[in-house]
């Protein structure tokens, strides 16, 4: 460590460190375009200079590597000057077209002239004319006119996925950002450069026009579309007073871990999000159960317990079955296995999950599930269902997620179904099968409630809710700790239940495996 | 003693083949610095001999070599012969008249240094000269002065030209660098400097064709010798580019330190057709113009920095009282808003905002306040850029506008 002065204030920072870096632990924002914690410095957007004490020029915060004893001026007139000077010409060759663009409300460029400009233009001469709609990838749109030239997209593409779609093409303020020939930035990766373009240059289609970003607020969470499980932030609307929304969720962005995405996520985490909003079941439903009470989520466990209770301890090892799959948290699993392998011994334990996907050398993998790992460090053995077997001498079917009725037709599972006596399935969705089972429980996503996944590379990643669970959705950890209290198996673990962190806890007193997250 | 050291067989027939050449004493250097000589005593020569770059910045070339880390990596020469400062032509010069001797300092150097490639990157208007370089150095392969084992030395040493594609920018060491990777010529980011991460991230010496062409010579004559040709702090001659209207443009080598009226007045022959001098830009375009009454001067780095212009290039382009200074200023910043390569902000659209303005000026719409906006706009890009075309496009800018205000509003 090594003491340097930041506005005359000591502060000890690593060494080789830059001043940009220790300036943000020591809490002062450096403005910058060009730099991205990504990349190396580029040093071309002229934003960060600082006044260095035995500098004759200003120098760039980005790429200056502190020294000892050195004093740094961020906020003197001089650098106060110098920014206002780079805004100014980035503004004049700016269209300023906030008001139609996209990015107005999180755009670097407005951000820093509301903080260091906010002068009156003084460019009288035609701006240059430049492409403003572009269309460069599947949903990305380029303005060549709004561009700054800071070239973090280029560099991404050069540095990230290696695919170099993107190039500067001519020279001085005729500089454009464009693809080759025509040919479209491809890659599994697109999302992120509307994401990095500090500016409105590149848009997303996927969200331009759709809402103005000041309205939605940002939830983080972990995408659950695959093994890798990315960070996230999940950016949803709120909801008017007076008029509805069509839909929560409008965008997924990227939420940075050096050790799981590092700043990115590939496209089916950012682009496939309809899974929050779309065809969400969100009342408990009973189909054909005469005689019983209205069930609510309070005495579901209540009821669950004593029918399971009903049966002989025989018939609780083979008269139950029990449908899985691993979109469920780590403490749930784990409740499941305690309750239902351990101590019911249940025999019929299935998966049903999403098949296998296409992955790529980066961040998607062939998993379309976000926790298959931990399902196996569970000791769960991930047999797919076989609906035969499922079926077969089964009174009490407890199925878990939607998955089924992508792996059969709804007609082998009614087949399957109508041998079975009490059916009951936890799902998120509404879906023909659904009709198939006599209770059906709706509820929460990933994005809705707390746990924890375990990813590819067997990290485990704690998750709160973003979002609110639709209707009577709740999460499946709450049933499933009332069930073991209900069903009096150790009244004393499960009534110390109150949380997922708590069950992670008793994980790992079990579980080796789990143990690492918590010392 | 003789008074020209570059230019002294320029008027010989076919100097550019390599047996005149060696009649006139060429490849003698080599045969010594090579036989004779140890690396460090090459080096320790050019250190004394104070010979300063002659491209543009002036920075001493035995210093820069002396920064070339000991590794296991390679090393390059660049040989810079993108001569693009407008009003320069002295390289074009060397290059076509006695390519051999540039050939000998290149070889002396990377000696010294310990490289084994270098090249040449001349600028791509300069084709014929690039077909008279290969030339030469097939010459100087065939009689054993490059390639594998040079006069039995066990040194080794390949050379090649690469031509650029016309951009000023390439004339910045770390653009050319980039050009010569076969990239985009963009100026790179400032520290790590070439000497230490250069061509393809390897220890680099990038020196001008005139700097490397003074090798030869410092080696056969000494130190001392050169020294007395030029200042003490600043060996040698230096080769004049006198351009504009004088009765004789042309080259001029000259000892550092000759005054500008001189050059002007007594070497180029005075102003064409009685013509009255206006100004005088000393140094290549980059360099802050001279009135009239400041050309008592001498030429040499220190005394121009002295006078706030600088040495530059060495070119000196000469204004008569007919040309209009709002031309010059046109010129000035069509040629800079064109050339920047437009990476950094206050360079590529300062520059274009600047020349947007003067063109107005030009076709009769200025106003009052341009002056200003033009002063302001150009302090702003000066000291603020990535690399030094911002500070060489701001310095005449500045300087024309403040010296030739007046005349300027009369535009307005």
């Amino acid at each position: 460590m090594i003491k340097i002065f930041m506005d005359e204030e000591p502060v000890e920072v690593e060494e080789g460190t830059t001043v940009l870096k220790a300036a943000e632990r020591a809490g002062i924002h450096i403005p910058h375009l060009c730099y991205h914690p990504a990349f190396p410095p580029e040093g071309s957007c002229r934003m960060c200079l600082v006044e260095i004490e035995g500098f004759p020029k200003l120098e760039l915060a980005c790429s200056t590597v502190v020294k000892e004893d050195m004093k740094i001026s961020t906020k003197s007139a001089r650098v106060v000057e110098a920014r206002k000077a780079v805004l100014e010409f980035l503004l004049a060759e700016h269209p300023l077209d906030c008001p139609i663009c996209d990015k107005a409300g999180d755009c670097k460029l407005q951000d820093y002239y509301d903080e260091y400009g906010l002068f009156e233009s003084q460019f009288k001469e035609a701006k240059e004319k430049r492409e403003k709609k572009l269309k460069i990838g599947k949903t990305l749109i380029l303005d060549q006119e709004r561009c700054i030239l800071c070239t973090r997209c280029v560099r991404f593409l050069k540095e990230v996925t290696k695919t170099q779609e993107l190039g500067v093409f001519h020279r001085g303020v005729h500089s454009s950002v464009n693809i080759y020939d025509g040919a479209a930035v491809v890659n599994n990766y697109t999302g992120n450069l509307a994401e990095i373009c500090p500016v409105g240059a590149i848009t997303d289609e996927d969200f331009r026009f759709k809402i103005r970003s000041w309205f939605l607020e940002e939830g983080e969470s972990i995408c659950p579309l695959c093994s890798r499980g990315c960070n996230i932030l999940i950016e949803y609307h709120p909801g008017f007073p007076r008029f509805n929304v069509p839909k929560r969720v409008y965008r997924i962005k990227a939420r940075e871990n050096p050790e799981v995405n590092g700043f990115w996520l590939c496209d089916r985490g950012r682009y496939g999000y309809s899974y929050l909003d779309e065809g969400r079941a969100d009342q408990i439903i009973l189909n054909k159960i005469e005689g019983e009470n209205v069930l609510t989520w309070e005495n579901i466990s209540e009821y669950l317990g004593k029918k399971i209770k009903s049966l002989s301890s025989a018939k609780k090892a083979s008269g139950i079955a029990l449908i899985l799959h691993t979109w469920l948290s780590n403490e749930e699993l784990f409740l499941l296995h305690e309750i239902f392998k351990k101590d019911l011994q249940v025999e019929k334990i299935f998966f049903a999950d999403l098949p296998q996907g296409e992955g790529d050398e980066y961040l998607l993998t062939s998993e379309p599930s976000p926790n298959r790992r931990g399902a196996r460090e569970i000791g769960f053995d991930i047999k797919t269902v076989d609906l035969d077997a499922m079926a077969d001498g089964t009174d009490f079917l407890l199925a878990f997620g939607p998955f089924l009725s992508g792996l059969f037709s709804l007609k082998d599972l009614k087949d399957a179904l109508s041998k079975i006596k009490r059916k009951v399935l936890f799902s998120s969705y509404s879906d023909e099968m659904n009709s198939l089972f006599d209770i059906v429980i709706p509820v929460a996503l990933i994005a809705e409630k707390e746990g924890s996944l375990t990813n590819v590379d067997g990290i485990v990643q704690g998750f709160q809710p973003a979002l609110e669970p639709p209707g009577e959705s709740l999460p499946e950890w709450k049933v499933l700790a009332d069930l073991g209290k209900e069903l009096e198996m150790d009244a004393r673990f499960y009534s110390e239940f109150p949380s997922p962190e708590k069950i992670l806890t008793e994980m790992g007193k079990k579980i080796p495996f789990f143990k690492k997250k918590n010392d | 003693m003789k008074e020209k050291v570059l230019t002294e067989h320029f008027g010989l027939e076919n100097l550019y083949k390599i047996d005149v050449y060696q009649k006139q004493g060429g490849y003698r250097a080599t045969e010594k610095a090579l036989k004779k000589m140890k690396p460090e005593e090459i080096l320790d020569e050019v250190k004394k001999a104070n010979l300063r770059g002659r491209g543009g910045a002036g920075f001493p070339a035995g210093v820069k070599w002396s920064f070339v880390p000991d590794t296991d990596k390679p090393k390059y020469l660049c040989v810079n012969a993108d001569e693009g400062e407008p009003g320069t032509f002295k390289d074009r010069y060397i290059m076509s008249h006695n390519p051999h001797m540039l050939l000998e300092g290149i070889i002396i150097t990377s000696f010294c240094v310990g490289i084994h490639v270098a090249f040449i990157y001349i600028r791509g208007e300069y084709e014929a000269i690039a077909l008279r370089l290969e030339q030469a150095i097939s010459e100087a392969y065939a009689k054993g002065f490059l390639g594998k084992n040079i006069l039995e030395s066990g040194f080794d040493l390949d050379v090649f030209v690469h031509r650029g594609a016309g951009a000023y920018i390439c004339g910045e060491e770390t653009a050319l660098l980039e050009s010569l990777e076969g990239k985009r010529g963009n100026p790179r980011l400032k520290p790590p400097f070439p000497a230490s991460v250069g061509l393809w991230q390897c220890p680099t010496v990038i020196n001008n064709v005139e700097t490397i062409s003074n090798i030869s010579h410092i080696i056969l004559n000494g130190a001392e010798w050169f020294v007395k040709k030029g200042l003490p702090k600043d060996g040698g001659t230096r080769i004049f580019s006198v351009s504009g209207m004088v009765k004789n443009p042309g080259i001029y080598e000259l000892p550092l330190g000759t005054s500008l009226k001189d050059i002007i007045f007594k070497h180029a022959g005075g102003m064409k057709g009685g013509k009255k001098l206006k100004a005088v830009i000393p140094g290549g375009m980059s360099a802050p113009i001279l009135t009239a009454d400041e050309i008592n001067i001498k030429m040499d780095f220190d005394s121009l920095v002295e006078a706030n212009s600088m040495l530059g290039s060495a070119a000196i382009i000469v204004i008569d009282d007919k040309t209009s200074i709002l031309d010059v200023l046109k010129v000035v910043t069509k040629f800079y808003s064109h050339e920047s390569c437009g990476q950094c902000t206050p360079c590529r659209i300062g520059n274009s905002w600047i020349n947007k303005i003067v063109k107005r000026i030009a076709d009769g719409k200025g106003k009052k306040e341009d002056i200003d906006s033009i002063l302001r706009l150009a302090s702003n890009i000066e000291g603020n850029t990535l690399c030094p075309l911002g500070d060489a496009a701001a310095m005449p800018i500045l300087s024309i506008t403040k010296k030739f205000r007046k005349e300027l509003e009369s535009h307005l």
